[in-house]
């Protein structure tokens, strides 16, 4: 017995030294905090955020270079594979797009560590949300990123910000119950919390009744939640609307690569377990509303936050027909799309900030800024170019890519359904179009004479160039991050049971 | 020996739009300047072009160079290519945008709005046009389609008359559409096809040369001639066909998706209008022809009469529509839904003569409308009004220019001497012969098609002896002093093209040399292959 105990403390130490970026960002969380309050000077606290993200990615890098098989950490509670690093390394990279955006936001002055502090521990949760292969471990980590985004949300401090949060609140604790009695029905059938187990496997194959349907609806639906799919997405731009645009952009890029990651393995699981129902054929339908509903809606809108927050519902449509295929390249490309949607995502928002601070918050009044602002709207055109879907852009490729591995699954399993999503999910393209052109419409064809002067060399543009160029990258040689993403397996569990502990 | 020309063509604008970026907005000379100093150079490239052409040797002046190689696990391989090359096909079309794209420079000379602007995206637009009529790649032909959109969006929205905003929009949304359709199939076919260069390998290929070679398709794909899918009432082929057909259609334009166009034309400014007319368009014919047909030539039989009777109703409505037009612009534009209906006639026939007639039609309609609309712009930039009920007897006080709208207007309706005879000709000759040498078209077609040439005369004289001819008056707010004949600008764009029209009208043989071997290998080949590969019902 005490030989067990020892091994079993042998095993949590070691699986702690697995961990080195979630233990940084851990650290950091303390230390931002600590420092914020001896040093009242912003740009000491900025930095080190900016540090602690750029440590926490260069490990989860070089992991992502020499892991060499999935490792099981804490006894089963994470899961350290390719897979999850990958994702991990996206959401440390827009962790570090988000600083630099707050950089120069003169509104979070007064609150500096703290909002550091709970940009941290989003990114922390979703680092432990993409790893997690058990249920307590997925209810936490997701639960980490709720509590931190609920404050966040409000950080603008006046009233809108209020509401905005607490409409988050409302939603998020009635989605986390959910979720959470769809678990207790999983742990009801199948005797265990860890849902990539043989042992989970086992006993849910014997158990498939419509009991079991709808608790895996419970459980999916709150990841969902995170994604902002439909029909779970109506907090979305409220919320957008009320944040600070650094958060919105933080928010429609890091939450939903966490929710996206586990709802992947998840996902994988009910499928391999469940012959019965036809989760492929649910997800996409999700994905047919989640893109229907964000296009349609979106081309309503008058805010630029709540037209991005539609848009961000209609991209999670995109990101789950990756997932929908079933297919190991489907998950590729889906981690592809992810990876160009952080990067198209942060330009636009980084010039919509921009613009912010400028004055300019609804589409109307982008009316005739093109010409004083020249670069700025063409590296936003460029943006919204992307998340179209059009050539010369990453975004082209990545939709080209996530529709191939479509029509593959197509051609495995000859269901309509997936030709409808096909379908669908290009046309939408054609209306997505009309909405993320207005801004560009407003801004070079409208007419309007204006008093500004602008400094070309606005940091702002610098960094925009940046995203832009990697944007255009994306398109030209797709085969450079294809490369990295290849390297991943994304396995089922069954190859790979408890056994490789440690 | 490595050929750079086409490269040449492609990226000589290209590179002087990224130079024009670092040019102050300021120096308006320079950038007309520069722009047709590209254009003269691409001029240079084309004649070394056709120096090197020899008719008979099919795809040359290729260039092959690998651009996306991804390995995809047990997927197989994707492999997309810069693949350049031109043929009986691509090669007037080239010429023509060369030529076209010069008038259209010279054209441009008046615009005065935001300069630099304007004259980048005119120098994308050049690049993307070249680009697409001579990529053999799907995915780079994709590109190039896809980069027409959005300089032509801005060309019209920007620079375009009083309803610009809503005709820029119609236009970019009808065309998008027709390009989702392209795209579907585009996934497809690439997923379907495997490039047999590598054995032992699985290489997905965007080869539009190896997707229409039905040995390479992978055998269970959906769209495996051998074995495809058959999707609700129809084999999955021919809903492909059916998705790239319409998607074409919506550029070409053809009845009833042509309602952008006349939108478009209005809107637009003159050289815009030009380039639109002369070029674009002749992309969605370009398009059936080199991908649509080759590839699904089994459902290019299937739905010929279909595309056929499209054809036709193309052609008299478009003629009808120009008939009623209060707009003068808007009557040319009509006019060209009906001369583009021709095509659509020519290419369902597959006869070498229908589809040589088809090509002819494309280049010279190309001409002919490049010249009506610079016309029409003539007029526009003197008066701003183009009511045709406004003017009356202007060729008393505008010799030249009446003398020049004859010549336009004569070679629009097809009369012989002029080259949209020669092309009319031929495609009634194949879509007549078509019912006795393969048995695809009713010859009844092509005699109700020849109504479309009726009532191209009635529209065009009628217009003639409205506004031309009886006493000189003009209604409506046109100042009489605005009304002056022809400037030595005008001149120069005007007449090098009314010399084309009655030069490819009078000696055609050049040019049916360079197209002829295509329309020969091209109707053989989809009649061939399309009989080879057995239709699943």
């Amino acid at each position: 017995m005490e030989n067990g105990l020892s091994l079993t403390l042998d095993h949590i130490f070691s699986s702690l030294f697995e961990l080195s970026p979630e233990v940084i960002l851990s650290i950091g969380i303390l230390l931002v905090i600590v420092v914020g309050l001896v040093k009242k000077d912003h740009a000491i606290t900025t930095l080190l955020t900016l540090l602690i993200f750029s440590f926490s990615f260069l490990f989860v890098l070089s992991d992502l270079d020499t892991l060499q098989q999935p490792l099981l950490l804490f006894q089963g509670m994470l899961r350290k594979d390719t897979f999850s690093l990958y994702l991990s390394a996206l959401v440390d990279a827009a962790g570090i797009l988000t600083v630099l955006m707050s950089w120069r936001n003169q509104r979070e002055q007064s609150h500096l560590q703290e909002y550091y502090a709970l940009i941290i521990t989003v990114a922390l949760g979703a680092h432990l949300l993409v790893m997690s292969t058990n249920f307590v471990m997925v209810f936490l980590s997701l639960e980490l990123i709720s509590i931190s985004s609920y404050v966040l949300t409000g950080f603008s401090f006046d009233k809108k910000g209020a509401e905005g949060s607490l409409k988050y609140f409302l939603f998020g604790s009635v989605a986390s119950a959910v979720m959470l009695y769809g678990i207790s029905l999983f742990y009801g059938f199948t005797g265990t919390l860890e849902f990539l187990s043989e042992e989970f496997l086992k006993n849910l194959a014997g158990n498939i009744t419509p009991l079991f349907f709808i608790a895996g609806l419970m459980v999916v639906s709150g990841f969902l939640y995170k994604l902002a799919a439909a029909p779970l997405h109506p907090w979305a731009p409220d919320v957008y609307e009320a944040s600070p645009m650094p958060v919105v952009a933080f928010f429609s890029t890091v939450p939903k690569l966490a929710g996206i990651g586990v709802l992947t393995r998840f996902a994988m699981t009910l499928k391999m377990a469940d012959q019965s129902y036809d989760w492929q054929s649910i997800l996409s339908v999700i994905a047919i509303l989640s893109l229907t509903i964000g296009n349609f809606s979106a081309l309503l809108q008058k805010n630029t936050k709540r037209l991005m927050a539609y848009s961000s519902i209609a991209q999670a449509g995109f990101l789950l027909i990756g997932v929908v295929a079933f297919l190991p390249q489907g998950i590729h490309f889906m981690l592809f799309y992810a990876t160009v949607y952080v990067a198209m995502n942060f330009v636009v928002f980084i010039y919509l900030q921009y613009f912010e601070k400028n004055g300019f918050v609804t589409i109307a009044e982008f009316e005739g800024i093109g010409k004083t602002f020249l670069w700025p709207c063409v590296f936003l055109l460029i943006g919204f170019v992307s998340l179209t879907g059009l050539p010369p852009t990453g975004g082209f490729t990545a939709k080209l890519f996530i529709f191939s591995s479509l029509w593959d699954a197509y051609q495995l399993s000859g269901k309509n359904i997936l030709l409808w999503l096909l379908i669908f999910g290009l046309l939408n393209t054609v209306v997505s179009l009309f909405y993320y052109l207005r801004i560009p419409y407003y801004a070079f064809i409208k007419n309007r004479s204006i008093n500004i002067t602008t400094n070309i060399l606005a940091f702002e543009n610098l960094f925009g160039l940046v995203l832009v160029l990697l944007i255009l990258l994306f398109f030209f040689s797709p085969g450079l991050l294809m490369g990295w993403i290849n390297k991943i397996t994304f396995v089922s569990v069954i190859r790979f049971p408890l056994s490789v502990i440690g | 020996m490595h050929h750079y020309y086409i490269s040449l063509l492609i990226f000589i604008p290209l590179l002087a739009a990224v130079a024009g970026l670092f040019v102050p907005a300021g120096a308006a000379k320079y950038f007309r300047y520069s722009t047709l100093f590209v254009n003269l150079l691409q001029c240079m490239v084309l004649i070394a072009m056709v120096m090197e052409y020899i008719p008979a040797q099919g795809m040359q002046l290729v260039e092959r160079k690998d651009w996306i190689t991804l390995n995809i696990g047990t997927w197989g391989i994707l492999k997309a290519e810069y693949f350049v090359g031109i043929d009986g096909l691509s090669l007037p079309l080239v010429a023509l945008s060369v030529f076209v794209l010069l008038i259209a420079t010279i054209s441009s000379w008046t615009i005065n709005k935001n300069v630099k602007g304007y004259f980048i995206l005119l120098l994308i637009l050049n690049a993307a046009i070249i680009g697409s009529f001579t990529a053999l790649d799907f995915l780079l032909f994709y590109l190039f389609f896809e980069f027409m959109l959005l300089p032509m969006f801005f060309l019209i929205a920007i620079w375009g008359g009083a309803r610009r905003e809503y005709a820029s929009i119609k236009f970019f949304l009808y065309t998008l559409l027709g390009s989702i359709f392209i795209l579907i199939v585009m996934i497809g076919l690439y997923i379907s096809v495997h490039d047999p260069n590598y054995s032992g390998q699985l290489v997905h290929s965007f080869s539009v040369l190896n997707m229409a070679d039905a040995s390479n398709f992978i055998s269970h794909t959906i769209l495996d001639p051998n074995n495809a899918w058959t999707i609700g009432p129809m084999n999955a082929r021919l809903w492909a066909f059916l998705l790239l057909f319409i998607g074409f259609a919506i550029k070409l334009p053809m009845v009833p998706v042509h309602t952008w166009l006349p939108d478009a034309h209005v809107e637009a400014p003159t050289p815009v209008s030009v380039i639109l007319a002369a070029l674009l368009l002749k992309i969605g014919g370009y398009g059936l022809a080199r991908i649509a047909f080759p590839i699904f030539p089994e459902a290019a039989i299937h739905f010929s009469t279909f595309i056929g009777i499209m054809g036709v109703i193309s052609i008299i409505y478009g003629g009808l529509n120009a008939m009623a037009s209060k707009d003068l612009k808007r009557l040319i534009a009509y006019s060209s839904v009906s001369h583009m209906g021709f095509v659509l006639l020519g290419f369902a026939s597959l006869t070498p003569e229908g589809v040589a007639g088809s090509v002819y039609q494309m280049f010279s309609h190309g001409i002919i409308s490049a010249m009506l609309f610079l016309l029409v712009g003539v007029l526009y930039d003197r008066t701003h009004d183009r009511t045709i009920v406004n003017y009356s007897g202007l060729s008393s006080k505008m010799k030249s220019y009446t003398a020049l709208v004859l010549v336009g207007f004569f070679a629009s309706m097809g009369l012989p001497a002029f080259s949209g005879f020669i092309a009319e000709i031929m495609i009634f000759l194949g879509a007549f012969k078509a019912n006795s040498v393969n048995g695809l078209l009713h010859e009844s077609l092509a005699i109700i098609a020849t109504l479309g040439l009726i009532l191209g005369a009635a529209y065009y004289l009628w217009t003639l002896q409205r506004m031309f001819f009886g006493p000189y008056d003009l209604k409506g707010n046109i100042a009489h002093d605005s009304i002056y004949d022809l400037t030595d600008r005008e001149y120069l764009m005007l007449v090098p093209l009314a010399i084309a029209v009655l030069f490819f009208g009078i000696f055609p043989q050049p040019m049916i040399n360079i197209i002829d071997p295509f329309a020969q290998n091209f109707s053989e080949f989809v009649l061939r292959a399309g009989k080879s590969l057995t239709l699943n019902p």
